[in-house]
């Protein structure tokens, strides 16, 4: 007998290894591949930005070439789209350069062309991502004049504080300029001069660099127009920089939109061309996005067939659901470790369920109300003499009356309590009242009050359990626990121990 | 808090007294030595009733049984020539429903607590026991009409109104632990221990009281008549642990409790069997089952009849 029990054991304990190994590899899945996360309330910055194009046509062809940004680690590309209508869409190999033809026949009035796209940034990624060694920069061609001031101002910068980009970009932003700088810069330089020229410095340096074009987001400006920032590749990682500060990282609300490459659109055949762009920020859930990440990450069969792709009611009850094992797991320990009794052994589960609608006081002080008033009332009811069928359909109605009347009471009154009556399930109300006042008889007041009493202890336990949003989270997001719970429940289902409350029962034994 | 936690025991201090737990009844001994298709043997007290009768064990004579509701208006035929008896559903438990009438005139009738009761609460309360409200799980049951047990005297000082019992806890057709339940003012009369009825360990070889328990607590007195409990000493033990040994043979049980009454005038009878009996006895006792059960599987012969067997535990004396 006990070498079968130790099989049993054994067997139960070997398949729940394998659901923790299996629940470990899946929440890892998850976090890594589909960005879940344990926090219910993590949310992802979701980024729209629209290029609108305008441009009147001249009578050469009309050619635009737009640089777009392409998905990688730091943002992810949740939708695109061109609305250019009879224009002829191409993209590079790439997928990073999009030219647009007009039509054989060049239209004649102003063009509107819009390019919009959706993405959401993965900030934990963010200067992270190992970038491959890019080719040894191009080596600026100077005069020796050049060459020997260029080789001056590095020697300058390194006077200055921070790494070598910033010491070049904190010099060349010197107020006031050193003599040498200012002979070496142009008299007026636009940003993109700027940037090339601390490119070439750093390409003496053999510092390969390229500039990035992004937006600084402001909700109240409509259109932007996108600034220039300078990436070093350092360290075998692209470090963004600050062109006027020198300060290094991805400054705060600012979204990256292209890396590298000369200029964002080139419009070829129009004059009066005009880009405004507009930037507008959303916030969705994590999980919302999970589908999208799937998606990008090439692991999306798996998740087609996970419920976090089911519409969204659907997910709703799912994860009403998927809190259940949970609450039947204490359930399972309350009677079989703990040793509590209960009056029927899920009741309590139902009344805690109930009690995550309601909200905690207000469903004690509505449930309290209903089996009080459904005692009293199934006590008047016992002159009758009725049978139980009847009896019991009869509290089963008493108990609907007293939910509309509470109902109704608590809506005039605008008293949260008596509202939430409705929530409480029909038939187990009325099954407890029916059960505690026929205990009432047979066993005295006392008895009853205590198996009330049990049953909402236990409930209460649970209540506390799954009324935690984060508990409720994790358990749907990782609902892969739920395999471990089965099998614990299995386990106890071979616990041969005393329950907690046998070791205060047959203590007289002992103590004799 | 500390004195509410002074209360509870180590589980080694269980284990060393051999006290069986809830978890390891069920598990252990119930899913090993009782197979599930006998239970209705013992769960339905008319089969129960003619099972015994047939391999000679005695119980209150059977006056009549209702299964439908349109049979209910024929319990006043039923009970016609009698002026006493018991209304109890055929598959309750814990003492649920049963109805005992000690007298019956002029259609009064009286309840063993004295109470006057009028016809059609005893209708209504045949009703209530077909419709399932006493019996587990809810389901259909059938009334039975069994003639009243008129207790010994033996017992008369022990115990307020009602019918004391002995339950026998039998294993392997072993009776291996025994105890008197006394009926008290709290417990209204009826004999289970969880309505406040007094329970007395008994020494399995001669029926002599060893502790007394209410309420999971120590008691040395009734409560209600101030008897001292450790002077019973019940009578026709041979006979009490015959009627349990025939319980094994009637129902192939290996673990079972057997509730037995001593009528004054026809000696012991069998009231009921049960096939998971709680474990409160263990506290009467003052020691537990386990050690019991593992002596009968070390040294207790099988293959015995149940006369044999109860010889063998009433001379047995432990190994030590
Ligand atoms: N025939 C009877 N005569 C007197 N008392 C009875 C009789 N039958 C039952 N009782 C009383 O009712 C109690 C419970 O009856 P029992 O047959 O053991 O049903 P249960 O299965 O509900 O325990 C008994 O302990 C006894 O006190
Ligand atoms: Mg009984």
């Amino acid at each position: 007998m006990l070498k079968k029990i130790a099989s049993i054991r054994g067997g139960l304990t070997f398949l729940l290894i394998l659901a923790i190994i299996y629940a470990i590899y899946g929440i890892y899945y998850k976090i890594e591949y589909w960005g879940f996360s344990f926090s219910p309330k993590q949310n992802t910055n979701l980024w729209s930005i629209e290029a609108h194009i305008s441009f009147t046509p001249t009578n050469t062809p009309i050619k635009i070439n737009l640089t777009t940004p392409r998905s990688n680690d730091a943002f992810k590309i949740l939708e695109e789209n061109i609305i250019a209508p009879d224009y002829k869409i191409k993209r590079n190999k790439t997928k990073s350069l999009l030219t647009l033809t007009a039509p054989a026949k060049n239209p004649e009035d102003k063009q509107n062309l819009y390019y919009k796209i959706m993405l959401f940034d993965n900030i934990d990624t963010r200067g992270k991502i190992k970038a491959p060694q890019p080719q040894a920069p191009q080596q600026p061609i100077f005069d020796n004049q050049k060459l020997a001031a260029a080789k001056q101002i590095l020697d300058l910068a390194e006077k200055m504080d921070g790494d070598s980009v910033s010491q070049i970009i904190l010099l060349l932003n010197q107020e006031p300029l050193a003599p040498a700088v200012q002979s070496y810069l142009p008299v007026k330089n636009t940003q993109q001069q700027t940037v090339e020229i601390i490119s070439d410095l750093l390409a003496l340096k053999q510092i390969p660099s390229r500039p990035a074009r992004g937006f600084k987001l402001e909700e109240s400006k409509k259109s932007l127009s996108p600034d220039l920032m300078l990436e070093a590749y350092i360290d075998g990682v692209w470090k963004l920089y600050d062109i006027r500060t020198g300060k290094k990282g991805l400054p705060d609300n600012f979204i990256l939109f292209q890396r590298g490459g000369k200029s964002l659109i080139d419009v070829i055949g129009g004059e009066d061309s005009v880009i405004k762009f507009s930037v507008l920020k959303s916030v969705k859930s994590t999980m919302s996005l999970a589908g999208q990440r799937a998606k990008l990450m090439d692991s999306q069969g798996w998740f087609n067939y996970s419920i976090y792709n089911l519409p969204l009611s659907q997910q709703n009850t799912l994860k009403w659901l998927s809190i259940f094992p949970l609450g039947i797991l204490l359930i399972v320990l309350m009677r079989n470790v703990v040793g509590i009794q209960t009056m029927g052994t899920f009741t309590p589960m139902l009344l805690s369920m109930a009690l995550v609608k309601t909200g905690f006081w207000a469903g004690m002080g509505c449930f309290s109300i209903m089996i009080l008033l459904g005692l009293i009332i199934r006590s008047l009811m016992n002159r009758f003499n009725l049978l139980l069928v009847p009896r019991i359909s009869a509290v089963v109605i008493f108990v609907i009356l007293i939910m509309q009347e509470l109902t109704v009471l608590g809506y005039s009154l605008d008293l949260h309590i008596a509202q939430s009556a409705v929530f409480f399930p029909i038939i187990i109300t009325a099954w407890i009242i029916e059960r505690a006042s026929i205990t009432w008889e047979e066993e005295g007041p006392l008895n009853a009050g205590k198996e009330i009493f049990n049953s909402l202890l236990v409930a209460i336990i649970v209540y506390f359990v799954i009324s935690s949003e984060y508990i409720r989270h994790i358990m749907f997001a990782f609902n892969e626990l739920n395999i471990i719970i089965l099998f614990i429940v299995m386990l106890l289902g071979t616990y041969t121990g005393y329950r907690l409350l046998e070791l205060k029962r047959f203590s007289p034994i002992v103590k004799r | 808090m500390l004195k509410w936690l002074s209360k509870f025991c180590s589980p080694q201090q269980l284990y060393d007294a051999g006290v069986l737990g809830m978890n390891a009844r069920n598990f252990h001994i119930i899913s090993k030595h009782n197979q599930r298709r006998l239970y209705p043997l013992v769960d339905d007290k008319v089969q129960t009733k003619t099972l015994a009768n047939n391999i000679g064990i005695s119980t209150p004579k059977l006056i009549g049984k209702i299964e439908h509701q349109y049979e209910v208006k024929n319990i006043l035929d039923i009970i016609n020539q009698y002026t006493e008896f018991v209304i109890k559903p055929a598959q309750g438990s814990g003492g649920k429903g049963v109805l005992v009438i000690s007298d019956y005139h002029d259609g009064i009738f009286t309840t063993a607590s004295g109470r006057k009761i009028s016809y059609a609460e005893v209708y209504q309360h045949i009703s209530n026991i077909l419709s399932g409200l006493y019996s587990l799980g809810g389901k259909y049951d059938t009334a039975i009409i069994e003639e009243l047990v008129h207790f010994s005297d033996v017992f008369k000082e022990y115990s307020y109104q009602g019918v004391p019992d002995v339950r026998l806890i039998i294993y392997k057709g072993y009776p291996i632990m025994a105890m008197t339940r006394l009926p008290t003012k709290a417990s209204g009369g009826r004999a289970n221990l969880h309505q406040g009825a007094v329970g007395v360990g008994l020494n399995i070889q001669t029926g002599k009281a060893l502790h007394g328990v209410l309420r999971n607590q120590p008691v040395t007195i009734q409560p209600d008549t101030g008897a001292d409990l450790m002077q019973i000493q019940v009578p026709y033990w041979q006979e009490h642990l015959l009627i349990g040994a025939l319980a094994y043979d009637m129902t192939g049980l290996g673990y079972l409790g057997a509730d037995i009454v001593l009528d004054a005038n026809k000696g012991p009878m069998m009231l009921e069997l049960n096939a998971r009996p709680g474990l409160a006895i263990q506290i009467a006792n003052g020691f537990g089952l386990k050690t019991k059960i593992k002596e009968v599987d070390k040294y207790y012969p099988e293959n015995l009849t149940a006369n044999e067997r109860v010889k063998f535990v009433l001379n047995y004396r432990h190994a030590k």
